[in-house]
């Protein structure tokens, strides 16, 4: 077992965990987050991504043990201007059926919005490889990216 | 004064304009609540063993000494609780398969159910059935369909005489006469591989026995509670229906593949009866690659019989779909080789028509529907097919489909095939498509690359009532959908419906249709689904059915409920009923009016302001069953324009347009999601899926990182276009269109792919299209 102190949302929490156990399932276990979700548990989907340190981070690979010290932000902390825009627009933009990838799709299209790279169609859809949507075809999370970028870049 | 309340069409506000949804707020939170989010006090886990093998006899099952007692349950836990599945269909040629619950004496595909394990979580469960070890005794595994059909191939199923679950045929039209007449004949061998829906929720399933009520209840990630719900109650003994409660909660996605009943839901229940606790199961990744519903696998060998001035006159195709171990319930694995034969004319006419289609038992995961059942298949045999007897005659393939469709002019039309369109203008839609399509692109193509443009033209029976499943031979005849409207003493309406949303948006669009008769805003109305204990029986969402028929239910059951918020309205407002008009959330007479919420309350809390002669509160079921039974069709023309790399056999779609008609579009955001959502998955099917077996019966692909979906990177945005011709059939004039999209892409990328290397003298025989395939064809 390992202790471990991380901060979940802008909250301190600590706790022992087993070493096999996953961010995901410490995540959704113990702290009730359910927002995030496991499409895959194999690395591919990415469902289960959430913020780390402010990077969008596989939580269904990395063990919760490694997230010692780590900032973890979830769909349910995801509340900055840029994430409000961000929800506005996948509602307007049809950017989600049935919601099942939708915090994991969130975690890496504030990403690329943080970094910079909504600008472009093409772009856009390179940086979403790693995020598998079964129901849109992606086009509406395009076009929501692209116009929660073209709102905040004058 | 008019009576401008004969329909809510005339002055509709809502229907039609593309509100956004009510169900996208919680999602967005992370406050959805899928089976897997569930927190229940006492759960624990439940794990299975499942084959490692495609085939073998079972001996006895090794259990580790220091298992917990009661942690392992096999077959024999079960014998007296459980009956075996068996997916019937009343037809003569059909044989059914007992589908074990749980594997007994022999296992038929990797992925079988071989052992339940209990425990506190789901880690400590797969732990121990790890430590599981079964005797297998290997037997020879039957890996491909024709090799099904071989002699040396023994029988998989007990009783059996060789492995096919079905096989029919007919000839309609006099087909010698027209092959004698007809100047070519084209003939190509096709494959489609085996698929799978793949929601990216796996299915999961949490069951608690309540001692006190005797109630059992189970969450299930399924499309289907109410059926659920009636099969469970046949399969477990020892309950009655009526104590039985299936919730389907947020349901991630399902496109088929959560409409079987599951052996797994019936062992959870059975578990949970006998347990003073709860029980989940969710599945992972790779229980889900081989243990969740497969689809497709056909080959096919089709032959097109035609003038030389392009009058198409006979057609002739065999199918033969590979259906896996058993049978699936409802479906059963003949469903898509039959629907594929009977859905094969598609918008064209001709003269004769003769079909083969047999469906037959192999050692894989059972097959079952996903989007489009049969109809991919057929249309993509069927537009390879007008393809190529186009070149052959060397005739513009547009101008050699366009001469050969069915004009709107002509509906209701019979088709060769016995099925009854009931509207539709194809002709237009492809038209529309090949302008859009051949429009001119941007920049010229590098020499290694080929550009070439295909067509994939379809019709989509939707909505099809009790007639059209009846014939199907379908066990449960499915002929309504039912709503209950209700509107509560603070006048909130609230719409419960026995079909299930699981990304279709009907929370919304139901709401819509709601909101128009009631003249309230679809915000104030609540649509409540996927609870059999809440809702009114149903089918649940299948077949493309659930906007029409719960749409029909729910304006049938607003109608009625609309009529006597009138009459109470006019009874305090002094006036007639018909002159009453319900909008902006109030009753509205010539000289007053009243609030909603106020005919509300005194219909439950005022009865003294109630006639005697209305019923007090307002509350109505209503079932809707459509006059006509065979069916909406939709329709849709999808045009792909792809790039060949002539050196790697790498295909890129550079644009992708759908033409399509769905009647009368109820909400177009989400029309075109699920338009967009359906052309990705075809794409999938036409460049990507596929699963893969070894000779031994081994799944070679069980990941996401082997069985690829479509990443945003290989599509492009659908350009769609949306052409409204109303159905007579049903009471909106919509038509169903959740599969649409599905059913075009491989038909459209074969063809474009066909296009571009025609030059070279290569034409697509199979899909998905792999580089490797094309790489190979064009070797000099």
């Amino acid at each position: 077992m390992t202790d471990i102190a991380i901060t979940i949302n802008g909250t301190a929490w600590e706790g022992t965990v087993e070493p096999r156990l996953s961010l995901a399932d410490l995540i959704r276990g113990e702290l009730t987050l359910t927002g995030t979700h496991l499409g895959c548990e194999h690395g591919v989907c990415g469902a289960c991504n959430v913020e780390v340190d402010g990077v969008p981070m596989r939580s269904c690979l990395m063990p919760a043990a490694a997230a010692d010290g780590c900032a973890i932000t979830t769909i349910e902390g995801q509340y900055g201007e840029m994430a409000e825009r961000l929800r506005a627009a996948f509602t307007t933009h049809h950017a989600l059926q049935c919601g099942f990838c939708t915090s994991g799709m969130m975690a890496t299209a504030l990403d690329i919005l943080r970094r910079g790279l909504g600008r472009d169609e093409a772009t856009i859809r390179r940086e979403l490889a790693g995020n598998i949507c079964r129901c849109t075809g992606y086009q509406g999370i395009v076009a929501a990216i692209l116009h929660v970028a073209q709102e905040t870049t004058p | 004064m008019d009576s401008h309340h004969d329909s809510n069409l005339s002055n509709s506000s809502q229907v039609g304009q593309p509100f956004t949804r009510l169900e996208d707020r919680r999602h967005l939170a992370g406050q959805g609540g899928f089976v897997a989010d569930l927190r229940l006090p006492g759960i624990r886990d439940v794990a299975f063993l499942r084959s490692s093998m495609a085939h073998a006899r079972l001996g006895p099952i090794a259990v580790p000494a220091d298992a917990p007692a009661g942690a392992v349950w096999t077959a024999e836990a079960f014998h007296g609780l459980v009956k075996p599945i068996r997916a019937v269909l009343d037809r003569p040629a059909y044989r059914p398969s007992d589908q074990p619950v749980m594997a007994e004496g022999t296992v038929r595909h990797v992925g079988e159910i071989v052992a339940a394990v209990l425990a506190d979580n789901r880690a400590l469960a797969e732990d121990l059935a790890e430590r599981l070890e079964p005797a297998y005794d290997p037997l020879p595994a039957i890996t491909d369909p024709e090799q099904a059909l071989l002699p040396e191939s023994a029988p998989l199923h007990p009783g059996w005489a060789d492995n096919v679950y079905m096989t029919m045929g007919r000839t309609t039209g006099d087909f010698d006469a027209m092959v004698a007449r007809a100047d070519v004949h084209v003939t190509r061998h096709l494959r489609m591989e085996r698929v799978a829906a793949m929601p990216l929720e796996t299915r999961g399933c949490v069951a608690r026995f309540d001692r006190g009520s005797g109630v059992l209840t189970l969450w299930i990630a399924t499309q289907r509670p109410h059926l659920i719900r009636t099969m469970l109650a046949e399969q477990l003994t020892g309950i009655e229906e009526r104590d039985i409660r299936v919730i389907a909660p947020d349901v991630g996605g399902g496109f088929g593949g959560k409409s079987n009943l599951y052996p797994e839901e019936i062992l959870l229940a059975a578990m949970a009866m006998r347990l003073p606790h709860p029980v989940r199961w969710i599945e992972d990744r790779w229980e889900h690659m081989v243990s969740a519903s497969h689809s497709r696998q056909h080959v096919q060998t089709i032959t097109a019989h035609a003038t030389k001035e392009g009058e198409l006159l006979a057609v002739d195709v065999r199918f033969l779909v590979d259906g896996g171990a058993y049978a699936m319930r409802t479906s059963t694995p003949a469903v898509e080789a039959n629907m594929a034969s009977s859905v094969l004319p598609g918008p064209y006419k001709f003269q004769a028509y003769r079909f083969e289609a047999t469906t037959v038992a192999t050692n894989k995961t059972p097959v079952g529907p996903f989007r489009g059942v049969g109809r991919p298949a057929a249309v993509f045999a069927m537009e390879r097919i007008m393809e190529e007897t186009a070149a052959a005659i060397g005739m513009d393939p547009v101008e050699f489909r366009l001469r050969n469709m069915i004009q709107p002019e002509e509906h209701p039309f019979t088709t060769i095939s016995g099925l009854v369109y009931d509207s539709g203008d194809y002709p237009s839609l492809l038209t529309k498509a090949a302008q859009s399509i051949r429009a001119p692109g941007k920049g010229d193509a590098p020499a290694n690359i080929a550009i070439g443009i295909g067509f994939g033209c379809y019709t989509e029976q939707t909505a099809h009532g009790a007639q059209e499943w009846h014939r199907r031979g379908s066990p449960f005849v499915y002929g309504f959908e039912a709503a209950r409207v209700r509107i509560d003493p603070s006048g909130g309406v609230l719409v419960s419906t026995g079909i299930q949303s699981h990304g279709q948006g009907l929370e919304t669009s139901l709401a819509q249709i709601a909101g128009d008769v009631l003249g309230v805003s679809y915000d104030r109305v609540r649509v409540v689904h996927g609870d059999t204990e809440l809702c009114p029986y149903g089918m649940g969402t299948v077949a493309s059915r659930s906007l029409v028929m719960a749409g029909g239910a729910v304006e049938g059951a607003c109608q009625r409920l609309a009529a006597k918020i009138r009459r109470i309205a006019a009874h305090n407002l002094d006036c007639a009923a018909d002159d009453v008009l319900l909008a902006g959330g109030e009753a509205q007479g010539p000289g007053g009016s009243i609030p909603l919420d106020a005919v509300a309350r005194i219909a439950y809390l005022e009865l003294q302001k109630l006639p005697l002669d209305v019923e007090p509160a307002l509350d109505i079921l209503y079932c809707y069953r459509p006059p006509v039974e065979t069916g909406a069709y939709s329709s849709g023309v999808h045009a792909a324009k792809v790039a060949v790399d002539l050196d790697s056999g790498h295909v890129k779609i550079l644009d992708f347009v759908v033409a399509e008609d769905c009647g009368r579009v109820i909400n177009p955001l989400i029309v075109d999601g699920q338009i967009a959502g359906g052309v990705a998955q075809g794409i999938g099917q036409a460049l990507l899926e596929e699963f893969q077996y070894d000779d031994q019966g081994q799944p070679t692909k069980v990941t996401l990182a082997d069985y690829l979906v479509p990443g945003a990177p290989e599509l492009v945005n659908v350009r769609i276009i949306h052409q409204e011709t109303l159905s007579p059939f049903t009471v909106h004039g919509a038509k169903g269109l959740g599969e649409g999209g599905a059913i075009g892409p491989p038909a459209a990328v074969a063809n474009a792919v066909s296009d571009a290397l025609r030059q070279f003298g290569v034409d697509v025989r199979r899909v998905p299209i792999r580089p490797e395939d094309l790489w190979e064809a064009l070797r000099p």
